[in-house]
């Protein structure tokens, strides 16, 4: 069975991070060593944050993002990607998306969310960033989207924007979720 | 604090680069180490998809970002291209 995985824009192009959000020049390449490694075939998913918010924008949390506004940029960005998560599952493959857990948008078990934050800009992105429990609003939006072939999908968020990111940790649940190692 | 890993670089790839043929040559791999970010075209011709695509290349030359593209001669990559260039903007550096 093939394993199509779905991931956030990011983890292929660190430019789309805000400043000081990027752990690398682009490629994320352990985690693209690993996909190859498992045998999955991988897409790419649009960053909802850099196509509303630009190459300039701030780091912030869900309510600043949690406007009308974005939530319909974000059901019009997942739409064709749940239309082809759809054609994927019609064709037997197994489906995992995977998120950036403590970003506001692409976070799966893990967002960030603050009734504080807003204003002058003066939050720094260090230990005190606000993580909480729960997915970002791109994601929450795709798998509304996905409706009944939600549960046929695997979600698995990447702590890349949480301050004492393990990457070591993060490839193994990663890896929890994908095939064993492909022989071919 | 992490400072900017950012390359400001990006490349933007066929499907077929993403996920090359088993057996085939790794073309992404090098792109990758060199620290090019990737920008995948859609596995299918998908217009709204495109359309996505597009914008977030234009945020990012707009911006002033490097951007490439690889396997011109891709049709997907083609479609992008022109695509691009109807909202002004072209990219004439072919890795």
């Amino acid at each position: 069975m093939t394993t199509v995985a779905y991931l956030a824009h990011c983890l292929l192009n660190a430019n789309a991070k805000v400043d000081e959000g990027a752990i690398c020049e682009g490629v994320s390449m352990p985690v693209l060593s690993l996909l190859r490694e498992r045998g999955c075939t991988i897409r790419q998913m649009p960053c909802p944050e850099l196509a509303f918010g630009g190459t300039r924008r701030f780091w912030a949390v869900r309510e600043q993002y949690d406007t009308p506004v974005f939530r319909a940029h974000c059901r019009r960005l997942a739409a064709p990607v749940a239309e082809q998560i759809r054609a994927d599952l019609a064709a037997g493959a197994r489906v995992v998306v995977v998120g950036i857990d403590g970003s506001p948008s692409m976070g799966v078990e893990l967002t960030a969310a603050s009734a504080e934050w807003g204003g002058r800009p003066d939050k720094p992105r260090d230990d005190d960033y606000p993580v909480t429990p729960g997915p970002g609003i791109f994601v929450e939006t795709l798998l509304e989207l996905l409706a009944d072939a939600r549960p046929q999908v695997r979600v698995v968020g990447i702590g890349q924007d949480l301050f004492d990111y393990d990457e070591e940790r993060e490839l193994a649940k990663l890896g929890g979720e994908l095939p064993p190692t492909h022989a071919g | 604090m992490r400072g900017d890993a950012r390359s400001r670089r990006l490349v933007v790839v066929p499907d077929a680069l993403l996920n090359p043929p088993a057996g085939a040559h790794d073309d992404l791999a090098p792109l990758a180490a060199a620290g090019w970010g990737v920008v995948a075209l859609p596995p299918v011709r998908d217009e709204k998809w495109l359309e996505t695509i597009v914008e977030q290349v234009v945020t990012f030359l707009d911006d002033g970002y490097e951007v490439a593209l690889a396997c011109s001669e891709d049709e997907a990559v083609a479609v992008f291209r022109e695509a691009l260039r109807a909202t002004g903007r072209d990219v004439t550096r072919e890795l």
